[in-house]
């Protein structure tokens, strides 16, 4: 029977020490534990939707960089060839313009030529004219010391003269 | 830290050792009261009966620490304190004899020296209610009885009011001392560890206390459920370190104890009835939704459930508890019954073999239900005051 009864002094007591211990151990312990727990519980959930956003903008920026890379890639190939055909116009027009050169340099060099050549033919005639005079003096010089060849050659050419008198004045 | 507990420990070895040799009162007493031994067990004492050591001969060394005892006496209108230092019941009531009071079956009692002069013969004006010994009346104040002592007649009254800080009261304050030394670690680790994973003390209890306060505080009482937390941990911290250290040899069984239960569940009912909305009081009072007929009947049905809630709380709490100590000094004591108290050497071999995996077996269920207990004193108080609170605009 004593065992179900409650007795004043223990309930008393019961009451006292729990209130106690509730009032220290809510300053003491739960306060600061919760207030931990519960800052904890901010901070990963701050850290978990950033981390998702971070993740998000990394995305973003690896497709950026993706299109960026692409971008650079058309762009190289675009320099690239356009560079091939500058370099094809540059070597074709190099071409060309040694070629007109190669030309004006023949040209020039067979004008050069053809002078040399007309100037040495003049020289040459002259030459042969002068050589012929001399040839001919020669030959008229010996001819003529035949006394009847010189007459009758003279003869010839007063004939001739008589013939040509326009050489005679001339 | 480990200093003062040194010291504690040699303080109470001073006390404890300081106490001389005793010649116990039963030990040649060949039948084995396991009733006697059982309530002895439970029940709360005025002293801590460590241990008895046997020294052969029938002397043992009895090791006890004393407690104080504190009572008011509404006749003088004092408060005493006082040690009762004494080897038997008798030693002690002598002392206590000396102040005033009677020492009976554990208990104190104002001795009522206008019923009966010193020389035990009763004063005349009450010769005819002291006719019979364990006579009971009751006058203007209290209770009054006479019973014989060693061949004396005594007229005891029991008006005294007994606040002693008996062993229960010991126990859970020990109690109160560890969760304070436990908690305020954990704390100050949350400031030491911030923004670190918790580790030793405080990942063992985070967990629980996450549990109470999402599984049992935020349902129950919604957003309202913050300032109610620090005092459902500490009622489930209380009561499930208590009934932990009960289950220590040495200790005694705090919320096997009804008183206990009793405060834990008034303070319960307490908090329900202030935290109560105008729904609750109008479902109490004037009952919605029913005949006029009806809303008067179910008046007393609602006041009582006032009370039954908790009750049902402090009844629940107290027949676990104090049933897995039955069961365990039951079981333990089979040994004793069996052996014939030591006669039987057979018997008892017989008995530890039998008793030994049952108090096991037993033991473990006991660790299941001193956390289940707590945990479901706490969730029911959580729960009754979350009912309290709510305003059935939602139900209806």
């Amino acid at each position: 029977m004593e065992i179900i009864l409650p007795k004043f002094g223990l309930f008393f007591w019961t009451v006292v020490i729990f209130l106690t211990f509730f009032l220290i151990l809510r300053k003491v312990a739960w306060k600061p534990i919760l207030r931990a727990l519960q800052e904890r519980e901010q901070e990963i959930e701050a850290r978990l939707q950033a981390a998702a956003e971070a993740q998000k903008k990394m995305e973003q920026i690896t497709q950026q960089n993706e299109k960026m890379l692409q971008e650079a890639l058309l762009a190289k190939e675009k320099i690239l060839k356009e560079a091939q055909e500058l370099k094809a116009q540059i070597e074709n027009q190099a071409r060309q313009e040694a070629r007109l050169l190669a030309e004006k340099m023949r040209k020039e060099t067979l004008q050069e030529v053809e002078q040399i050549k007309k100037s040495l033919k003049d020289e040459i005639k002259k030459e042969v004219v002068e050589m012929s005079f001399y040839v001919a003096e020669k030959i008229l010089s010996r001819e003529l010391r035949n006394k009847k060849t010189h007459d009758s050659y003279v003869e010839a050419l007063i004939s001739d003269l008589q013939l040509n008198p326009k050489r005679v004045t001339g | 830290m480990y200093s003062w507990i040194q010291r504690l420990y040699i303080f109470l070895l001073l006390v404890i050792t300081s106490f001389p040799l005793k010649a116990s009162d039963d030990t040649n007493s060949e039948k084995f009261d396991i009733s006697a031994t059982l309530f002895h067990h439970v029940l709360e004492t005025h002293d801590w009966h460590v241990a008895d050591i046997p020294l052969g001969g029938g002397e043992y060394l009895s090791i006890t620490i004393p407690l104080p005892w504190l009572v008011y006496n509404p006749q003088k209108k004092t408060i005493d304190f006082f040690f009762l230092l004494g080897h038997s019941e008798k030693e002690k009531n002598q002392i206590a004899q000396q102040k005033g009071y009677v020492l009976h079956h554990e208990k104190l009692y104002i001795r009522n020296e206008n019923v009966l002069s010193p020389d035990g013969k009763p004063l005349p004006e009450f010769e005819k209610e002291v006719e019979k010994i364990g006579a009971v009346w009751k006058p203007k104040k209290g209770s009054h009885r006479v019973i014989e002592q060693d061949g004396t007649l005594i007229a005891l009254s029991d008006e005294l009011i007994d606040l002693s800080p008996s062993k229960t009261v010991l126990h859970m304050l020990l109690v109160g001392i560890l969760l304070l030394i436990i908690f305020s670690k954990i704390a100050k680790e949350y400031q030491i560890n911030k923004d670190k994973p918790p580790k030793g003390l405080q990942s063992m209890f985070e967990p629980v206390i996450i549990f109470i306060r999402d599984e049992v505080a935020k349902p129950n009482l919604g957003n309202r459920y913050e300032a109610f937390l620090p005092y459902l941990l500490t009622l489930f911290f209380f009561i499930w370190f208590s009934n932990l250290l009960g289950l220590l040899p040495l200790s005694s069984n705090i919320m096997g104890n009804i008183s206990v239960t009793a405060a834990l569940a008034t303070l319960s009912l307490i908090l329900t009835n202030i935290n109560g909305s105008k729904d609750y009081w109008k479902h109490i009072f004037w009952f919605p939704g029913v005949s006029l007929p009806m809303k008067f009947l179910m008046l007393p049905v609602e006041l009582i459930g006032i009370i039954t809630k908790p009750f049902s709380l402090m009844i629940r709490l107290f027949a676990n508890i104090s049933a897995g100590h039955f069961m365990v000094l039951s079981l333990i004591s089979l040994i004793f019954l069996i052996g014939k108290n030591g006669t039987s050497a057979g018997g008892t071999i017989g008995g530890i073999l039998l008793a030994i995996p049952f108090t096991l077996f037993i033991y473990c269920l006991e660790f299941l239900v001193a956390i289940l207990q707590a945990y479901i004193f706490t969730l029911l108080t959580c729960v009754f005051i979350g009912q309290a609170m709510a305003s059935h605009e939602e139900h209806h």
